[in-house]
């Protein structure tokens, strides 16, 4: 028979080697849980280019509402005033119409006027207006990734 | 010293092959007796799920109306169904319309198993919904299956999410729209709301990238899931002593205590507690004093199975038979059908995010769930188990009810009332 070692040492040091195996342990399986999440992260995606052309000016006469569905933005020509506002509804993503009001979702029944501002619907948000530019050549690009505010016209 | 065995001859081992091989596979025979029907249960892998006996009450039809049963062999049809239409699914934004079409048009029995793997689908979304709902009504969430609960809402969750990424898959208007729209909803989740979106559809838009990951949500993630959960649903049923039931009412028999002089315990002078086994005089023990009220599995909780799978397998073969399953148009990024509308049991989740998007969306909906979840532990009350709409249960039954008839108040006014723009209209 043996006799027992005082208990303190003993037990401190198996207990803090068990804690630092667990929190190891617990830890790793954290990490390797995140790292799977990163994984499932794109870093590059096969989307559409945010920057495209749309034609010259003279494409569009004074009057204008076309919508682009392709590329969900509608382009508004008033005299020599241009803007491209998006026809993504604010509310959950679907494409707004263009109708006689100014734009209606078909999903949810969220209503917008001329200018994309919310007169009825569920949609939290007006339709954003996105920078135009005139390239050297003389075309029209939009670039949806940069809004602009309401009213910010582009003088052609 | 033993004597070598016989050697058998070859005609005999021939002889004898057939019956060697049958016995060598079903070790019992067909039983008999109540040891060979235990047996039945006890030794055969795909019977010992089963206990060697069931209570009578589980076996009453009008108490579970085999809802669970139901809802897991839907869940069966479904898997193979499943597999069969992956040998002919192409998961690209290119192919996979078209492939609906030659199931439609080049494959044999195409059309059926498309038919039967949506049907019972919509079949199994109901069939779990009222399970849920059963399962309520006879408070059979009660102590000790308080966590059974919550596993069971989870697979109605997983059930739901199951049905959401198989209708995307044939990438039709619907499909494009509804994945469009349910994505948009998870972008609305606080803090990790837009990752979230991101990462669900694998780009900033829904196109290929989000196809592939619902198909693989599909056909691998959430039925493995669901397996595992069926699995721990299932276990827990015989480790919380089998299906829901009234208390036994307990025959009055006098407690076996009484006084004897001279106790050494710590008890009062003069008393001591014996035993139940210090009475017994016979030679045998009774154990319990409630009437056994149960049954073997082999054959009664069998043929129940039995019935209710025919039952379930004919129900999916007549609705395939006479309905088919809906395809609309090919996927036109340009024109979202209008009205949009998604399959009949997101229509009361559409309906409330017509009015806000995160609310109808997110928090009403994870509101809903975390008091699913927490319903068992928040009602702690021992009573009405084992029975219909108890009268003790009135308040409780009233709630659920009027939380069941919400959602589908909702359902109804999104599927009728509810046309172009989202506007309301009579369908009158």
């Amino acid at each position: 028979m043996t006799a027992n070692p005082p208990a303190t040492d003993k037990t401190s040091r198996r207990s803090v080697l068990n804690w630092l195996s667990s929190v190891a342990l617990f830890g790793s399986a954290v990490v390797s849980v995140f790292s799977n999440l990163v994984f499932m992260k794109p870093r590059a995606t096969y989307g559409a280019p945010s920057r495209f052309s749309i034609g010259r000016p003279e494409d569009f006469p004074s009057g204008t509402r076309i919508s682009l569905d392709a590329r969900r933005v509608c382009i508004v020509r008033e005299g020599d005033r241009l803007a491209a506002i998006s026809t993504t509804c604010t509310h959950l993503g679907c494409i707004v119409g263009v109708a006689e009001t100014g734009f209606a979702c078909p999903c949810h029944g969220s209503r917008f006027d001329q200018d994309g501002n919310v007169t009825g619907g569920p949609a939290p948000k007006p339709l954003p207006w996105y920078s135009i530019n005139l390239t050297p050549n003389g075309e029209l690009t939009v670039d949806t990734s940069v809004e602009v505010q309401q009213g910010a016209y582009f003088q052609v | 010293m033993k004597p070598p065995a016989q050697e058998p001859g070859l005609a005999k081992t021939v002889a004898e092959l057939p019956r060697n091989l049958w016995t060598s596979i079903f070790r019992n025979p067909l039983p008999s007796s109540d040891l060979g029907r235990s047996a039945t249960s006890f030794t055969n892998f795909f019977l010992h799920i089963h206990p060697v006996k069931v209570h009578q009450n589980t076996l009453r039809p009008l108490y579970t109306l085999g809802l669970g049963l139901i809802s897991l062999f839907l869940f069966l049809i479904l898997a193979v169904t499943g597999v069969l239409l992956m040998f002919y699914y192409v998961p690209s934004t290119g192919q996979a319309y078209d492939r609906m079409l030659d199931l439609r048009g080049s494959v044999a029995f195409g059309t059926f198993l498309r038919n039967m793997h949506r049907w019972a689908a919509h079949g199994m979304v109901a069939a779990v919904f009222l399970h849920m709902c059963r399962v309520f009504f006879t408070g059979a969430y009660k102590k000790p299956r308080e966590f059974n609960w919550v596993i069971g809402v989870g697979l109605f969750l997983l059930t739901m999410f199951a049905s959401f990424t198989g209708y995307l898959l044939p990438w039709d208007q619907l499909a494009f729209w509804a994945i469009t729209v349910g994505a948009a909803i998870a972008g609305y989740a606080p803090v990790l709301g837009k990752s979230m979106q991101f990462i669900l559809l694998g780009d900033y838009t829904v196109g290929q990238e989000a196809l592939l990951r619902f198909y693989v949500l599909h056909v691998v993630v959430l039925p493995a899931l669901m397996v595992l959960l069926i699995a721990v649903h299932f276990w827990r049923i015989r480790k919380d002593g089998g299906l829901s039931r009234p208390e036994e009412p307990v025959e009055d028999k006098p407690l076996y205590s009484m006084k004897m002089v001279a106790g050494t315990t710590g008890l009062e002078p003069g008393e001591k507690t014996i035993g139940l086994m210090g009475f017994v005089r016979g030679p045998f023990t009774k154990v319990g004093n409630v009437p056994d009220r149960s049954v073997y599995s082999w054959p009664n909780l069998l043929i129940a199975e039995l019935f209710v799978f025919v039952l379930t397998v004919a129900g999916v073969l007549v609705v395939s038979l006479l309905f088919n399953a809906p395809l609309e148009e090919p996927v036109n990024i340009m024109h979202p059908p209008n009205p949009a509308k998604a399959p009949w049991y997101f229509l009361g989740l559409q309906e409330m995010v017509s009015y806000s998007a995160f609310w109808g969306g997110i928090g009403i909906p994870t509101i809903e769930v975390l008091i699913l979840l927490a319903l068992p532990y928040l009602d702690r009350r021992p009573i009405g188990v084992g029975q219909w709409f108890a009268r003790e249960r009135l308040l409780a039954n009233t709630l659920f009810l009027l939380f069941a008839v919400v959602n589908v108040i909702l359902i109804v006014i999104g599927t009728f009332f509810r046309g172009p723009n989202w506007t309301f209209v009579s369908p009158w």
